[in-house]
């Protein structure tokens, strides 16, 4: 007997989940770029404003950051200017943004998943492929923008960044795929995710540097300082660092833990929102 | 091998969403307390496999797990318990337009919604013209949908549906949206996808569509399958398992059966249905829309063995449709009512009988005729009879070998503006009509409150079909090969079976108050047959008049006296009698003169006398290339008529052979009584 085309036995199944979204990449391209278009739809400037907001951010921080608080870095001894506190945002707001809007995903794309069977990965997935797109024009700004302000910026050591994003991606995916299908069920986790976020900016080392973080809390206990480093986000945004400014590979003492991490949250996201999605619709 | 499979499934959801439970106050509080809101059983142990190029029906009540079933197959949601298993895309109907995104323009939601339901990009242009122009969207399709109306939306919604090419397909209630064009065209549409050989899972509450388009029928119950069978035998099966519910009632006598149901009367006869579809049924036309009796909320007031009286009420009409229902034997009475509270926008009012396409020959008072064949391209309804014309016998008598019982109908009603037709119904409805539709006010006018009887059917299905077939040809003379039929108000003539004459046939008219009366627009209530001759008694709907018609065969001719009655006083300007011919006759002849009759050109508008004079005479005379000559013939000894031959305008395009009276002055008056109005024959000899 041949293989069903669809079937609920599978719906459940998680080692469904690569064939399935290999068959709907079509989809899963479409739905991202129907956000990007419908984003900036009306505007008259269009897409041009998905490269100016970012833009406009930047250059409001680079003046904020170099010119009235840049003083207070200096006087500790450490270095840390306007292109390392926009490299930690921009990576930052890869996550945030992705990551809340991964978890309303399936309440927002209520009409399509009440309505027609098809992966639910899907749903998730694309809200994240959006951010990406966000993701490369602020990298892209970033990199023209240092370029511009530091001089021999450009150099080949650049590229480290790619295993980088690259765990920062699987996380991204994985805490979308487990956000929101728990938002499915408890419509709470949005606005916990958004207090989580809020307090994971802060508990990142993106307005300040992490020499500062290591200086305060070694002092203090070299056991908190290590655990600073729980969050992710803390050896994520260094490890960017690292590979744009220190020009090195990341130190892999730093990424292990990111590693891990994200490796087990995309297996717990994956399997979690596998086993609730049959039934997804109903919850809607 | 079949393309679904539906393996002993069971679906339960909870009545909440999130935690937060919606039924009653519930919240944080009593979900820590341990309160949980009851489940509900949508579907239980339901079981069934479809095969390929399978049509398959789900009826059932409001309720009872139709479109869980249909999700459950479209992979929308999966079942409880129980598998589930499609070997095949499936292309899901459910909501025309799910996934549109208002901002993005027809065309981008073409290739996303295409997407959504498992089409590659390539695979859609390849049918993108034929999506764009089934939708009839035009340039509008680079416009964003939310500049859409909301038909243009469902159009293109069912369009991309429709030729995304799925092997199943799920169709949910589509068909109820859109405009009835609209719909014609998805009903063709759905048509041609199961010749393609699709499969077809459809739900819907309009058990006529199911039953013309379904070949296998799954009734539900409250989650449970009931029965998996015939369309017709799910239906019947449905019809009867509701019986105790507000808006239905079954009564049964003799071997006919009758069950009331929502808005529609169906009758059995030996347990085989006799109407079809939508059954009998009415309509009334309110404010500029029909309202078909089926969108009332109806609720059987009184119950008996053999009798029931219904309440109809629709939300958007003032009035109640009364429905009496009595069954006697094989006869079923159907009387219908409005009554209304306060004064009524109803203008008029239609009763429907739908029967079973297995009749095949239709009586309508005293003429009868077979059907056309109901053909896939028929999208209207075709016409058998003029719809204007009045008719208090109809009858139908099947086919060979049909095990239905011939239908012998009457209709009575007391409004002036009754008529009845005779039809076959669109392709997908698949079946023969018998529509009566009554005019209650014109137009912009009240129905003044109160209750108005409408009219009074008979059905009865015990009359034998050699009595139908003999009412049929009853005012029929066959003259030797001279053939005359009275149709109300007129006589159409055939020679060895051919028409000669043309649409108006032989009709009389006269002027009264300079307005023409038509025989034919006269209500024919009565008709004798007194040997040889038949009488015909037809009265004016406008003056105080009859008329007699009297019919024989006169030495091998047709011999016509019309009698004038005057029921008071009446002048009359001027009355003629005329037989009107086909246009192919070209020449004329009469007493004294001959000629030919002209072309009649498009700049022809007006009816044109072709005989300069037209003094008394004695006989018309009208011939041409191989037709029979016909010859009108009056007798002058017992009233002096002028003989005339008229060219009709461009439209009607005939001949007209003319028996006038016109007075020297002033009009011709006829006192209470009998008056001669025209005497002589009509004879039809072979051509020369």
């Amino acid at each position: 007997m041949s293989e069903p085309y669809y079937t609920n036995a599978h719906q459940n199944q998680v080692r469904r989940v690569i064939p399935e979204l290999i068959r709907s990449r079509e989809l899963l391209m479409d739905l991202v770029w129907k956000d990007i278009r419908v984003r900036y739809r009306y505007a008259s400037m269009g897409f041009l404003w998905a490269i100016l907001e970012p833009l406009f951010m930047m250059l409001v921080l680079t003046f904020v950051f170099s010119y009235l608080l840049n003083i207070r870095f200096d006087e500790s001894g450490i270095t840390f200017d306007a292109t390392s506190i926009l490299a930690g945002l921009v990576a930052w707001q890869f996550l945030s943004t992705s990551i809340s809007a991964a978890t309303r995903s399936l309440i927002d794309s209520r009409n399509l998943v009440t309505k027609v069977g098809f992966p639910r990965e899907v749903i998730p997935l694309s809200t994240v492929g959006v951010a990406c797109v966000n993701f490369a024009i602020g990298g892209l700004l970033l990199l023209i923008l240092c370029t511009v302000l530091l001089e021999g910026f450009l150099h080949p050591t650049i590229i480290f960044v790619l295993p980088v994003f690259l765990i920062q991606l699987v996380m991204i995916v994985g805490l979308g795929l487990f956000l929101s299908a728990a938002n499915a069920s408890f419509r709470d986790v949005a606005y916990m995710t958004d207090a989580v976020l809020l307090f994971g900016f802060y508990a990142s080392p993106i307005i300040y540097p992490i020499d500062m973080v290591r200086k305060t809390l070694v002092d203090v206990d070299p056991l908190l300082y290590k655990l600073y480093f729980l969050n992710p986000m803390a050896g994520l945004i260094t490890a960017y660092r690292q590979a744009l400014f220190d020009k090195q590979f990341p130190d892999p003492a730093i990424l292990a833990w990111p590693l891990v991490f994200s490796v087990v949250i995309l297996l717990l996201g994956a399997y979690t929102f596998r086993k609730s999605a049959p039934t997804l619709a109903d919850k809607l | 091998m079949p393309i679904i499979e539906v393996d002993n499934i069971t679906k339960t959801y909870r009545a909440e969403r999130g935690v937060r439970v919606l039924l009653g106050r519930g919240g944080i509080s009593s979900f820590l307390r341990g309160k949980r809101s009851g489940e509900v059983t949508a579907l239980s142990d339901v079981s069934f496999t479809v095969e390929p190029g399978e049509s398959l029906g789900i009826i059932g009540a409001n309720g009872s797990g139709k479109s869980t079933l249909l999700k459950l197959i479209a992979g929308v949601t999966a079942p409880t318990s129980g598998g589930v298993n499609v070997y095949g895309r499936v292309a899901s109907l459910l909501e025309l337009g799910a996934g549109f995104h208002p901002m993005l323009t027809g065309r981008e939601n073409v290739y996303l919604n295409a997407g959504i339901l498992g089409m590659r990009h390539a695979q859609v242009d390849a049918v993108f013209d034929q999506i764009l122009d089934f939708s009839g969207i035009g340039d509008f399709i680079d416009y964003p949908v939310d500049t859409y109306s909301s038909g243009m939306y469902v159009r293109i919604g069912f369009a991309v549906a429709a030729y995304t090419n799925p092997d199943v397909f799920l169709i949910d209630e589509v068909l109820s949206v859109g405009d009835e064009e609209f719909q014609r065209k998805c009903r063709r549409r759905i048509g041609e996808l199961r010749e393609e050989g699709k499969t077809i899972v459809f739900v819907s509450h309009d058990l006529g569509i199911v039953n013309t388009l379904c070949q296998r029928v799954i009734l539900l119950s409250r989650g449970k399958m009931i029965t998996r069978d015939t369309p017709r035998k799910a239906i019947d099966f449905y019809l009867r398992q509701v019986g105790s519910e507000k808006g239905i009632h079954t009564m049964a006598d003799a071997e006919t059966e009758a069950i009331v149901c929502d808005g529609r009367v169906s009758l059995f006869h030996n347990h085989q249905e006799v109407t079809a579809s939508s059954a009998m049924h009415c309509r009334v036309f309110s404010l500029g829309n029909w309202h078909e009796s089926h969108e009332a909320d109806w609720e059987v007031i009184e119950r008996g063995p053999k009798r029931c009286v219904a309440h109809g009420r629709y939300s958007r009409v003032a009035g109640i449709v009364v429905w009496s229902v009595a069954l006697e034997g094989d006869t079923l009475e159907w009387s219908i009512a409005l009554e209304c509270e306060e004064d009524s926008n109803v203008e008029r009012f239609s009763a429907v009988l739908l029967f079973s396409p297995r009749y095949e020959q239709w009586v309508y008072d005293e003429e009868t005729g077979v059907f056309p064949g109901i053909l896939p391209e028929d999208m209207e309804w075709t016409h058998v009879i003029s719809p204007e014309l009045v008719c208090n016998e109809a009858g139908l008598i099947p086919e060979e070998g049909a095990n239905l019982p011939p239908v012998a109908m009457s209709i009575q009603g007391d409004h002036p503006a009754m008529s009845a037709y005779w039809a076959n119904t669109d392709y997908m409805t698949g079946c023969r009509a018998l529509r009566v539709d009554a005019h209650l006010a014109e137009q912009g006018e009240q129905l003044s409150a109160g209750r108005h009887e409408i009219m009074d059917v008979r059905v009865q299905l015990d009359r034998p079909k050699e009595a139908l077939i003999e009412q049929g040809q009853r005012r029929t003379l066959a003259i030797g090969p001279l053939g005359a039929r009275f149709e109300r108000g007129r006589i159409s003539l055939t020679y060895d079976g051919e028409e000669i004459t043309d649409s108006l046939c032989v009709y009389a008219s006269l002027l009264v108050g300079n307005l023409w009366n038509d025989s034919q627009t006269l209500r024919w209530e009565s008709f004798e047959k007194d040997g040889d001759r038949l009488i015909f008694t037809g009265a004016s709907r406008r003056f105080p008049f009859r008329m007699h018609w009297e019919l024989y065969p006169a030495d091998g001719a047709l011999g016509i006296e019309i009698w004038l009655e005057a029921l008071e006083p009446l002048d009359v300007q001027e009355h003629h009698t005329s037989v009107v011919l086909k246009y192919a006759y070209n020449r004329w002849e009469r007493d004294d003169e001959f000629g030919e009759f002209a072309e009649i050109g498009p700049e022809c508008t007006d009816w044109q006398h072709v005989n300069a004079n037209y003094a008394p005479g004695r006989f018309a005379k009208a011939t041409g290339p191989g037709l029979p000559t016909v010859t009108l013939e009056a007798d002058p000894d017992r009233l002096p008529l002028r003989m005339t031959f008229i060219n009709t305008d461009h439209q009607k395009r005939a001949r007209v052979l003319q028996a006038l009276r016109s007075p020297e002055h002033g009009a011709l008056h006829f006192d209470t009584g009998r008056h001669l109005y025209f005497a002589g024959h009509i004879g039809v000899d072979k051509p020369v």
